[in-house]
């Protein structure tokens, strides 16, 4: 026979068997993973209280594997086939044992021709992004408290601004229990100009679109009375002298301010969530449409409420410095950021409403009573 | 625990984790190809293995994760052969094409070695962190049986 020469390795089966999870990895993954330096992962799901409110329309319980800046879902993939998983035998065969499998006279070189298996599969995890990504912004939209206080309210800032390490601690915080990477949790956060405060208690808050309209108009009227040009390099700590105009209380937390001029600061300025924001300047563009955006989201954020078209562009230009006001136009707001229900009229659309994006949210109801179980373990397990 | 850690590398390296096995432990008979730094190698097959279990109710040991390597036992299945590779030449790629599991003396399968159309990274529990997982090693191949088995005389 042709296999006679060949070398025979012994095939065992070890007991008791080891537990194994097999992960297909994609290429960015197999890069990460085998570099000199590689990174600890994170594997994530959300906390019962927002896996009941950011409801997921394609899986109830789900785990996401998180790299520092990226977001996988997993999801197991049962195999009617099984996959061993295999290693050079110890060589605790009895040699009685052997002879199911082989003459006695054709001696193996025992235990140095011998495999093992020690584990079997029958499912492998597989990774899956989903068309247009993983966003971190419904989680926080539900884990930070809505900031909706006009100059009239009582300060929030009355103990005194929260060190950096405290409201740090707050964000991270948060960010555990939202089941996306670390950079996709903090662009969420700075686009929706969250910060911390420790007013009444220490918390996260997002500012209303009214809100964040109020800081804007402050900003650009404190700007204007002390000379600051805010499209070239500032002191953010000036920007805040100035909206003090003659009040003695601050008109909002600094940290707010803070938020929105890195929101709306020139981008490849931005420094790291973690560190101060001490210089700012501003893109005209960028800025122009975040406005636009903004006082619409404040002024006409639904169907009924939409206002006329003439109306918006003035309000508009009036929230702009004089120089910038030539920019505005409706072809500078965000592809589908808003909608005519007549020719006249015009109304804000909600990121997750507009029509590129799928119909999430809505169609989720039977998920709703969805379990959540978070030990992974058990909830990869409850689906074998 | 609202986040798990998956570390990139398993705590206790392949060749401290082999250096306790009572046998030589850099050896591994598998081709060159299949080989990976934790000694660990992939198996699919059509349908199952049934091995007679030494305890009924503790067949499988997941949740333990680390297991004492005194009190593991190995039932021998059959052999497993690789006809057409050679060490003299381990860059010839062809003898993927062939590979033989005999299981007992008169059953055979035919299958191959197959390139992993996305290498697989497998985990274990970390064995000190209780919830958290690590990356025990990566493989790109594995040995496919993908038909039925048929009989053969002994060899």
């Amino acid at each position: 026979m042709s296999t006679q020469d060949s070398r025979s390795i012994l095939f065992t089966n070890t007991l008791p068997q080891q537990g194994f999870r097999l992960l297909e990895l994609t290429p960015e993954l197999e890069k990460l993973l085998t570099a000199e330096d590689a990174p600890t992962l994170e594997l994530k799901s959300p906390s019962a209280a927002l896996a009941k409110a950011v409801i997921d329309p394609s899986a109830q319980d789900y785990v996401n594997l998180c790299t520092a800046t990226s977001t996988y879902r997993i999801r197991q993939v049962q195999s009617s086939n099984s996959i061993h998983v295999l290693r050079p035998s110890h060589g605790e065969i009895s040699q009685a044992d052997i002879k199911v499998v082989e003459d006695v006279e054709t001696s193996l070189d025992l235990p140095n021709e011998a495999v093992t298996t020690i584990a079997k599969c029958s499912s492998t995890l597989e990774l899956h992004v989903p068309p247009g990504g993983f966003s971190a912004i419904p989680f926080l939209e539900k884990s930070l408290r809505l900031y909706d206080r006009r100059d009239d309210d009582v300060s929030m800032d009355e103990s005194g601004p929260l060190g950096a390490q405290e409201m740090r601690q707050v964000r991270e915080q948060m960010c555990l229990d939202i089941p996306v990477s670390t950079a996709q949790c903090e662009q969420g956060w700075v686009d929706l100009c969250a910060f911390v405060d420790g007013g009444e208690e220490v918390a996260g808050w997002r500012p209303s679109a009214r809100a964040r309209l109020h800081v804007w108009k402050s900003l650009v009227e404190g700007a204007v009375l002390q000379g600051i040009d805010l499209e070239k390099q500032f002191l953010v700590g000036d920007l805040w002298k100035s909206v003090f105009d003659d009040e003695q209380d601050a008109p909002f937390p600094r940290a707010l301010l803070d938020a929105v001029v890195r929101r709306i600061c020139v981008e490849d300025e931005r420094p790291a969530l973690a560190d101060e924001m001490k210089w700012a300047s501003f893109d005209k563009t960028e800025c122009t449409r975040w406005v636009g955006e903004t006082w619409l989201a404040a002024n006409a954020p639904s169907v009924s409420s939409a206002v006329g078209k003439s109306e918006f562009m003035r309000a508009w230009k009036d929230c702009l410095p004089e120089s910038w006001r030539e920019d505005v136009a409706l072809s500078k707001l965000t592809d589908g950021c808003y909608k005519s229900p007549d020719p006249t009229t015009i109304y804000y659309v909600v990121e997750s409403q507009r029509e590129d994006t799928p119909k999430a949210a809505a169609t989720g109801a039977a998920a709703a009573k969805a379990k959540n179980t978070r030990n992974w373990h058990e909830l990869l397990k409850a689906r074998r | 625990m609202p986040s798990v850690k998956l570390h990139p590398r398993p705590s206790i390296p392949a060749n401290k984790a082999t250096a306790t096995a009572p046998s030589n432990p850099a050896h591994n008979p598998l081709p060159t190809l299949l080989q990976t730094p934790s000694g660990l190698a992939l198996l699919e097959l059509q349908g199952t293995i049934n091995v007679p279990s030494g305890n009924e109710d503790e067949d499988i040991e997941e949740a333990s994760g680390k297991i004492d390597p005194a009190a593991a036992f190995e039932t021998p299945i059959g052999k497993l052969m690789f006809p057409d590779y050679s060490t003299l030449n381990p860059d010839d790629t062809k003898w993927m094409k062939r590979a033989y599991l005999y299981v007992g003396r008169y059953q055979r399968m035919t299958g191959e070695v197959k390139k992993l159309p996305r290498p697989i990274a497998i985990l274990q529990k970390h064995p000190s962190e209780g919830e958290e997982l690590e990356v025990v090693d990566i493989v790109r191949y594995k040995i496919f049986f993908k038909n039925r088995p048929e009989p053969v005389n002994n060899v």
